[in-house]
């Protein structure tokens, strides 16, 4: 008696199973998206690959070229050379070996100057290791072209206060050819 | 031409072995089962590991405290976020930090969230390991639907690295308890059709039923942790007996089951999918104001000593062990896993099973190579 | 750094989507293609046969030219099906996982399988080096012919059946065991350990799923006294077996269903190439045409059990309004689709219980349902 009963409850089981399988089969929206034409919806959040912000206000790249990402970067992806000196300093160059990055996000966090950002790009693949060695010009929002109005913004502002430096040693100088009028050391 | 090659290294000229993997369609990941057959009878079975060894402790240990927490990632990827916060809770420990209670309650959510979406992958390819291949693809819509979630949260999809030492990464991304909660309801709706589909099947029931006994005193022997343990009929879950960040307050059952059969351990994952849901929705409904990121030194360097982190990862007792001297890396770092315990445990299981049981059991104890190898 | 909130870009329409305009369309067409299938069936009587009639006649009375040509016809026949068959599993399997199936080559992938069959004809011809050479070759034509040979007496319509064999479920149960011949000769040919543990379990499979699988259909040969098929549809005019005789050609159908799930290596008796333990069984180190030739003989071997059953119990070729071949085709497809089903729901069974089950249930239960017949038809006669 248990025996019948057990078939019929595995038969009946098996039908259940049937009608939620049939139920996919014709009822339920099909999940597929057909990739390369149907694009994903991304969440805003995406760790993809990564730029650095142009500000377009300053004419010139966020980063002050601080080391402070590369020293946070847990497999040594970043390096970069500094261009200017104190307040006026972007990078020269600034490269990115995407073929050894985790896209951990603590580069991101490091950067006080919000400074570098990922986007939603997230198609990396590539046949060519070179792809994934991402230079400046190419990490750079605006591309070269904004790497060389950093570039141009940097040095003005690197002459001006080379200038303004000059014009206040020569007026210290000249203050200090006339101690008459001096008000002090 | 030849006939069938007498057996390498096996007992008798009858036996036969057979390597399953590392390139084998059942063995999840790069798992190597040297196994000596009698027919379809299993006579021994020897796992070989190693073959995704990356030296992870050795890479956490070679670098600062906090930038070992992506490394975790790769141990157990079916549940980073888990193994993220075993790191993050040692490093807690190590330098005393503080994490604030949103913050608490922000990882509970993102290691239950996790949770899911591993057992949810156990599910699957447990059901395609038995042959029910459109299981496998139900679990992994829903998956996908979380993967979603916890994309839009973290911004990635499987190493999520977003649980740091002294809290989360960032706080919830505005209308996420909402999706969360949709995501729920519908969740919870298809769980209960999918165990229609594969819990009650007969066949199902007798390829389970029976398999692959574990005694309680031999999980406890063993080491085992996690649904293989309470599968056993022993009553441990970190969550509750060792209590940490927000899981004091979370009300939930531990699901336990005293068979030590397959069908035992399945049923306790799929149990723990429904707790799991309901931690998530008390810490949607009691998420405390405040900070998502506690106070963080500049520079992070913990006095000489040693810390323990205990925590439940999907798969049991996921722990880890840092011993600091004083300056930016830690010493050692090492990692407990419960995969590893789990796997070891296989050769004893299979001794005499057929070849079919010896896969429902391999799937039964749900490793993750990515932590087995490290 | 400030997170942006959580929202969802919208997506990008492209021409997958449900358009009700393209859904209308394209239902319109299929309409249009269904009504021209019909006109062109009913109006296939009306044409002028006459002047076809005298090659008719050649190929009707020469015994070598007719032979050839039905011989022809079948295989052509039992080729192209399959390539809509595969189609149709493919789109089956994928609708019923949540997926779309094939998608790009053709309209809904339709012409997937011709693309996959170009490919495998193209790929390099492997033999492993120490496989036993001559079982490997010959082992999926032994697989194959079998089944091809099967389709010469299954009956589309009274007269579309290449050779109406007076015993044709003797023949159609003679040739099939065959099969694991050809699956056993691959299992061992290969020299590879899946293969071999999956050739044992198919053929151990194939036989034991033979016995309840013969009684079952024995017991509609013992209700309608003949072995032929032809015969066999020709009794069911008053009323489908199936429905006609209820009380033991249901438990009958059930069996045979059951049996020849088995026998055609569908889950939940996928075991000779059960891919979480054998890879893929007996057919592990075929590659290229040859593989194909296990699918195809795979295929085939579904269509023509699917076909055997709507022949055995539900009235073969009859039904109103469509012309006989059509009624066939649209009963099978319907049990092809109903073997899919069960095969994308249930799991694997285990060895010893695919055995123990086929033993222990199948045959003591077949036993029974044929002895029942018997009864019925003594106390009908009398």
């Amino acid at each position: 008696m248990t025996l019948i009963s057990a078939f019929l409850r595995g038969f009946v089981s098996i039908l259940q199973g049937m009608s939620i399988t049939l139920l996919n089969l014709v009822g339920r929206r099909k999940i597929t998206l057909q990739y390369p034409y149907q694009r994903p919806n991304i969440s805003p959040r995406w760790r993809g690959i990564f730029y650095l912000p142009y500000n377009d206000e300053a004419g010139r790249l966020n980063c002050v070229g601080c080391t402070l990402c590369a020293q946070a970067c847990p497999t040594g992806v970043i390096t970069m050379t500094k261009m200017g000196a104190g307040k006026h300093a972007s990078v020269n160059e600034f490269t990115m070996d995407l073929g050894r990055c985790m896209f951990c996000n603590l580069c991101i966090e490091a950067c006080p100057f919000d400074a570098i950002h990922m986007s939603t790009r997230f198609e990396l693949a590539s046949v060519d290791r070179g792809v994934s060695l991402l230079a400046i010009d190419k990490l750079a929002q605006g591309g070269a072209d904004a790497v060389e109005r950093t570039r141009r913004t940097i040095e003005a502002a690197l002459e001006q206060e080379a200038a303004a430096k000059a014009a206040a040693a020569a007026a210290k100088a000249a203050a200090s050819a006339q101690p008459t009028e001096g008000t002090g050391a | 031409m030849t006939a069938m090659q007498p057996a390498v290294g096996a007992s008798t000229s009858s036996d036969m072995t057979i390597n399953l993997g590392p390139q084998h369609p059942s063995t999840h990941g790069v798992l190597r089962l040297m196994v000596a057959l009698d027919g379809e009878y299993v006579k021994s079975c020897r796992p070989v590991i190693g073959y995704l060894h990356r030296g992870l402790e050795r890479m956490m240990a070679s670098r600062p405290y906090r930038q070992s927490v992506p490394f975790t990632d790769r141990l157990d990827y079916c549940a980073s976020l888990n193994s993220n916060l075993a790191i993050s809770q040692a490093i807690e420990r190590i330098g005393g930090m503080a994490v604030p209670e949103r913050a608490q309650c922000l990882r509970v959510m993102l290691c239950e969230m996790n949770r899911i979406a591993s057992h949810l992958i156990f599910f699957g390819t447990y059901a395609a390991d038995i042959g029910a291949t459109t299981a496998f693809l139900y679990a992994f819509r829903e998956r996908e639907r979380l993967l979603d979630l916890l994309e839009a949260y973290t911004g990635a999809r499987l190493t999520y690295n977003w649980i740091r030492p002294g809290g989360v990464a960032s706080d919830m991304p505005e209308g996420y308890a909402a999706a969360v909660c949709t995501f729920l309801d519908g969740f919870l709706k298809e769980l209960d059709a999918y165990d229609t589909l594969l819990t009650g099947n007969p066949i199902f029931r007798v390829r389970t039923e029976g398999v692959g006994i574990i005694s309680p005193e031999k999980a406890i022997a063993y080491g085992a942790s996690g649904p293989v343990l309470r599968g056993s009929g022993v009553n441990i879950d970190l969550r509750r007996t060792e209590p940490y960040d927000a899981y004091p307050q979370m009300q939930f059952d531990v699901p336990v089951r005293t068979e030590g059969d397959c069908l035992a351990r399945y049923l306790v994952r799929v149990e723990e999918m429904r707790q799991s849901a309901r931690i998530i929705r008390q810490c949607l409904r009691e998420m405390p104001e405040g900070e998502h990121w506690g106070k963080q030194p500049k520079v992070f360097r913990p006095a000489a000593g040693e810390a323990y982190s205990r925590t439940e990862s999907p798969r049991g007792e996921l722990s880890i062990y840092l011993v600091s001297d004083g300056t930016a890396n830690p010493v050692r770092v090492r990692v407990r896993g419960p995969s590893f315990v789990h796997l070891s445990m296989l050769p004893e299981l299979v001794r005499g099973v057929k070849v079919a049981d010896m896969i429902a059991i391999l799937g039964s104890l749900d490793t993750v190579l990515g932590e087995v190898d490290r | 750094m400030s997170l942006p909130p959580l929202r969802r870009a919208a997506p990008t329409r492209t021409g997958f989507e449900c358009d009700p305009a393209f859904v209308a369309g394209q239902f319109a067409a299929g309409v249009a293609v269904l009504v021209a299938a019909i006109a062109a069936a009913s109006a296939l009587p009306r044409l002028p046969w006459r002047l076809v009639d005298p090659v008719l006649i050649f190929i009707g009375s020469h015994p070598v030219v007719n032979a050839l040509v039905k011989a022809l016809t079948v295989t052509v026949f039992v080729t192209v099906h399959v390539i809509f068959l595969i189609w149709l599993e493919r789109k089956f399997a994928g609708w019923m996982q949540a997926r779309l199936g094939p998608m790009h080559v053709g309209w809904k992938g339709a012409l997937q399988t011709v693309a996959d069959a170009v490919k495998l004809l193209m790929k390099e011809d492997i033999i492993p080096t120490r496989a036993d050479r001559v079982l490997f070759v010959v082992a999926p034509f032994l697989t194959f012919m079998p089944t091809l040979l099967t389709f010469m007496v299954l009956p589309f319509s009274p007269t579309w059946v290449a050779y109406d064999f007076p015993l044709g479920i003797l023949f159609v149960l003679a040739v099939t065991t065959n099969i694991s011949l050809g699956t056993l000769a691959a299992g061992w040919g290969a020299n590879n350990k899946y293969s071999l543990l999956g050739g044992a379990r198919a053929c151990a499979q194939v036989l034991s799923y033979e016995i309840p699988m013969a009684v079952a259909m024995l017991s509609v040969v013992t209700l309608e006294g003949t072995m032929s098929l032809t015969e066999i549809v020709k009794h069911q005019q008053s009323g489908w077996n199936i429905v006609a005789h209820a009380p033991v050609m249901i438990p009958a159908f059930l069996i045979f269903m059951v049996c020849g799930l088995a026998e055609l290596n569908r889950t939940p008796f996928d075991l000779p190439e059960a891919e979480s333990e054998l890879v893929s069984g007996f057919h592990t180190e075929y590659s290229g045409m040859r593989f194909a030739f296990f699918y195809l003989g795979e295929f085939a071997a579904n269509f023509f059990t699917a076909g055997l059953a709507v022949t055995l119990f539900f009235g073969g070729w009859m039904g109103p309004w469509l012309p006989a071949p059509i009624w066939f085709g649209i009963k099978t497809i319907a049990v092809v689709a109903l073997f899919m089903w069960i095969k994308w729901t249930v799991p694997r069974l285990r060895v010893d219980q695919m055995m123990g089950f086929c033993w222990k249930f199948l045959v003591p239960a077949s036993i029974v349902i044929f002895c029942a017949t018997a009864i019925m038809v003594m106390v009908a006669g009398s």
